[in-house]
């Protein structure tokens, strides 16, 4: 058995302590909004929040988790700029097949919350390991513009 | 009949087609599939138009809250299928568009794809909106003119005397109104009309708009469920051990290994593997890796690309089967003062879907449920019924959106359902069976390899007076007309083979004497199919390469070449006319080259302009790509635009990396690692037009794949003078920054 804090509320859990943390919140806490993609941490389609830091939760032991705090897209928008994400999202149209996007969207907003004003390359450092076989990235990048220059 | 009971129309054939193409014929119509709830009013005689084979109950819900929710036949992958139908029903309907919904439908023969004959649900070919417009406007008209004679019956007025308006009735003369959702019970029971009026276009009030998608808020708080967040009680999950060459068999397992991992419930046989069945995923891929298999492989597939590639090159000088044959080659070809020809080759790709294959199929020894991201849900379920001894009515199956399809998801062998299908019959438990990455790169039905002969002869004032195209690939479309060909096989004669494929590229340049053939190969242990654009991403490659070619050639400019070819062709010059304008062709900035391609299909059209530039050290960038497009009407603008985006970067992550390669019939690729896809720092500006042709709809998940690499290549060449003729570019030697 192990505890670990997901989303503000503290779960215990029965798996072995190299299960990635993807499969955790998958499988045993049923939060599905965080997507398997490579399994390598090659897509980024796993993307999740450990202590504020964008990580891939599929080769994440859980074990290694300890006290931290785990954030999912689930709760994303109980984070100011999270929320801003979301809605710039939808105002964009940016998902297609949408597999990618609560990666891209825990990407940004991790993004968003370390630099307020991301230049280009700045996008293209902290979005690329996110893949999106939809090609929605130029909307991606038009939409982190937009909050950063209208919002913040 | 066969013993499980399915008529000759209902069960799947596999036969292959004299001169090559694999045939898979299956039975369609009423008698195939059945709608989950069977329709209250549908014993009164066969249909006589689409809109009488729907009632309101089983194609939307009009609740009494007003809310519409419309059920879509389309598989959602990420084109907006969900968005895009329910538009057009909701523009005839005359529907308050805040309050339509989506939800992917039943799979029944109501719900049948029009371009496939009505015959099945399949998400292909760009044949969505194409396929659906029509029927859908007309129970769209329907459900209106019954909501309306329900309001007049009930004000006792003349039905002609009223109007509607975003959901409402009204009476003008009386004053009054009432919503569709009030209405909605009392209009159930109306008649339906068989030819209802349908708008004049100038009057849309929807279409043409670009409302959100109606997937976007679930799309963007991890709500929405794809197959592979299915969870249903007591659910086990299962991984299968796959031979390293296809078509190979399990010969001997050890599963004793297997079976010690915690979480590892069974290992079970089948015919496409061994599945390890666990408790979740963790266990089942940990147990299979501890799995210990020994396989015969004496049927097993022993493609090498370098082998198969020079193999397809020979065949290249032997005369394939005509596809399309305009006057006369050869004599032209003899009187011709020049005949310029070129070789092209391109290697099989991975359609790689972010969301991989996976299957859930609860099967109780009676009945199965089934749920699955698939483009062919018709085709799947009856496959499902075959390994399951089931008759249709029997299973129940849920066509989930999908995370991509690109065309893997629309395999008529139902791959991916069989497996998983298997899996079921043994365990008689609810299991859910995922395809790792590495299963999904490495588990074939890739675009198939080709290779491409292009020849032009020029007369002594520098006109093109033939054109040549051969092809040598694997041939996958053939099995979309499969009842006509059956049928013609039947009658012992075989139709030409262009009405058999979708192979013809639509070549449209003014030139006299044309000659396409193909030499469609059989590869039963090389799994291949369609991917996004199919045979128009290799073939109009060399096609629109091959003519930049001969513009310089004549020396012109390629532009002024292709529209002065172009002078019986208005779409597909507006289209070029169009992007050249956007692109300021021809006015690049320094060290920028650019390159031009233009064609049509799919009932629409397209000219892309690509910019780029090549460094000394072969750094190549792309910096832009522009785009004109004509779909005739596009029903949500911002929609056609997004898939114009989506077409130019999965084109360019096939031209710049794209490539499935064997070694003695072993896959080497197995990750993003090793197969790269383009990602955001690689990503050119992408602009896009609209021409708005205001003709008959046509598809646009496609139309912007095929002409980004030629355009992409004729930069290169304005750049360098180097000619490609092979892809990807990252073969060539070309650093992808």
């Amino acid at each position: 058995m192990l505890t670990i804090q997901v989303n503000g509320v503290s779960h215990t859990v029965d798996a072995p302590e190299d299960k990635p943390l993807l499969w955790v919140l998958r499988e045993n806490l049923k939060l599905t909004g965080s997507k398997y993609g490579c399994g390598q941490a090659l897509c980024g389609a796993c993307t999740v929040h450990i202590d504020g830091q964008p990580t891939r939760a599929c080769v994440m032991p859980v074990g290694a988790v300890g006290n931290k705090a785990v954030r999912t897209v689930e709760d994303i928008r109980n984070e100011h700029i999270g929320s801003l994400v979301q809605d710039a999202w939808r105002e964009l149209n940016v998902p297609q097949c949408g597999y990618c996007q609560s990666g891209q969207i825990m990407a940004a907003t991790a993004l968003l919350k370390s630099n307020s004003a991301p230049s280009d390359q700045d996008i293209d450092r902290a979005m690329s390991g996110n893949i999106c076989r939809c090609g929605t990235y130029p909307r991606i990048r038009k939409a982190i513009h937009k909050i950063a220059s209208e919002q913040l | 009949m066969t013993h499980s009971g399915f008529s000759r129309r209902d069960f799947i054939r596999v036969s292959v087609m004299a001169g090559g193409g694999l045939l898979v014929a299956c039975g369609g119509g009423s008698s195939s599939s059945r709608p989950a709830t069977p329709p209250s009013n549908n014993s009164g005689g066969p249909p006589t138009t689409p809109a009488e084979e729907f009632t309101l109950g089983e194609f939307m819900r009009i609740g009494t809250d007003n809310r519409i929710t419309v059920l879509v036949g389309a598989t959602e992958i990420g084109q907006g299928a969900l968005t895009a139908i329910p538009m057009i029903v909701a523009e005839e309907l005359d529907a308050d568009w805040s309050l339509v919904s989506a939800e992917q439908s039943p799979v029944a023969a109501n719900f049948n794809n029009p371009y496939f004959q009505n015959l099945l649900q399949f998400t292909v070919a760009s044949s969505a909106i194409r396929g659906y417009f029509d029927a859908q406007r007309s129970v769209g008209a329907a459900i209106r003119q019954m909501l309306i004679n329900a309001a007049a019956k009930q004000w006792g007025v003349n039905a002609s005397s009223l109007r509607t308006e975003a959901s409402y009735v009204i009476d003008d003369i009386g004053g009054r109104s009432a919503s569709y959702g009030e209405l909605s019970s009392a209009a159930a029971n109306e008649s339906v009309p068989s030819n209802p009026p349908l708008k004049d276009p100038a009057s849309y009030r929807i279409i043409g708009t670009s409302p959100q998608r109606t997937d976007a808020s679930a799309k963007t708080d991890g709500s929405f469920k794809y197959g592979m967040d299915v969870d249903i009680p007591g659910m086990l999950t299962a991984l299968i051990a796959r031979p390293p060459r296809f078509n190979g068999q399990a010969l001997s397992v050890d599963d004793n290994a297997a079976l010690a991992v915690p979480g590892v419930r069974s290992v079970q046989t089948i015919p496409g593997g061994v599945a390890v069945v666990a408790d979740d995923f963790w266990a089942a891929q940990q147990g299979r890796k501890a799995l210990q298999v020994s396989w015969n492989e004496l049927l097993a597939g022993r493609t090498d690309s370098a082998s198969q590639r020079n193999d397809y090159n020979l065949r290249l000088n032997l005369p394939g089967l005509p596809i399309r044959s305009d006057g006369s080659t050869l004599l032209a070809q003899l009187q011709a003062s020049e005949t310029l020809s070129a070789d092209y080759y391109f290697p099989f790709m991975a359609h790689a879907a972010m969301e991989p294959l996976n299957v859930v199929v609860d099967y109780d020894g009676s009945s199965a449920e089934i749920w699955t991201g698939t483009q062919s849900a018709t085709l799947d379920k009856i496959f499902a019924g075959v390994v399951l001894g089931l008759l249709p009515d029997q299973i129940n199956f849920h066509m989930m959106p999908a995370g991509g399809g690109f065309g893997r998801r629309g395999n008529p062998l139902a791959d991916f359902v069989r497996d998983a299908c298997f899996v079921a019959k043994a365990l008689q438990q609810p299991v859910k069976v995922i395809w790792t990455r590495e299963d999904d790169m490495k588990g074939g039905y890739y675009r198939p390899a080709a290779s491409v002969r292009v020849s032009a002869s020029l007369n002594s004032g520098d006109e093109i007076t033939a054109w040549t195209h051969r092809v040598v690939t694997q041939d996958v479309t053939a099995s979309l007309y499969v009842e006509n060909a059956l049928d013609a096989l039947h009658d012992m004669e075989l139709p030409p083979l262009a009405e058999l494929t979708d192979f013809e590229t639509g070549m449209p340049y003014k030139i006299d004497n044309v000659l396409m053939d193909a030499h469609l190969t059989i590869l039963p242990t090389m799994p291949s199919l369609w991917m996004r654009s199919v045979n128009k991403f290799s073939d109009v490659f060399a096609q629109e390469t091959f003519i930049d070619e001969l513009a310089l050639r004549v020396r012109q400019n390629p532009y002024a070449f292709r529209r002065q070819l172009l002078s019986e062709k208005p779409r597909h010059r507006a289209v070029l006319d169009a992007v050249s304008q956007a692109a300021n062709w021809g006015q690049s900035a320094s060290g920028v080259s650019q390159g031009i391609a233009v064609m049509g299909h799919w009932n629409s059209f397209i000219a892309q302009v690509v910019e780029v530039s090549v460094s000394a050290n072969r750094e190549l960038t792309v910096h832009r790509v522009v785009s004109a497009v004509d779909c005739g009407t596009a029903i949500n603008p911002n929609l056609v635009i997004a898939q114009v985006e989506s077409a130019v970067i999965f084109a360019l992550s096939s031209v710049l990396f794209g490539e499935i390669l064997l070694e003695d019939g072993v896959v080497q690729q197995s990750n993003f690692d090793d197969y790269p896809v383009l990602r955001m720092h690689q990503t050119p500006i992408i602009e896009t037009v609209i021409v708005n042709s205001g003709n008959s709809v046509g598809g646009v998940g496609e139309i912007g794949v095929p002409c980004v690499g030629p355009a992409l290549a004729n930069a290169i060449f304005a750049a360098t003078g180097e000619r490609i003729r092979e892809l990807p570019l990252s073969r060539l030697n070309f650093i992808i920054a």
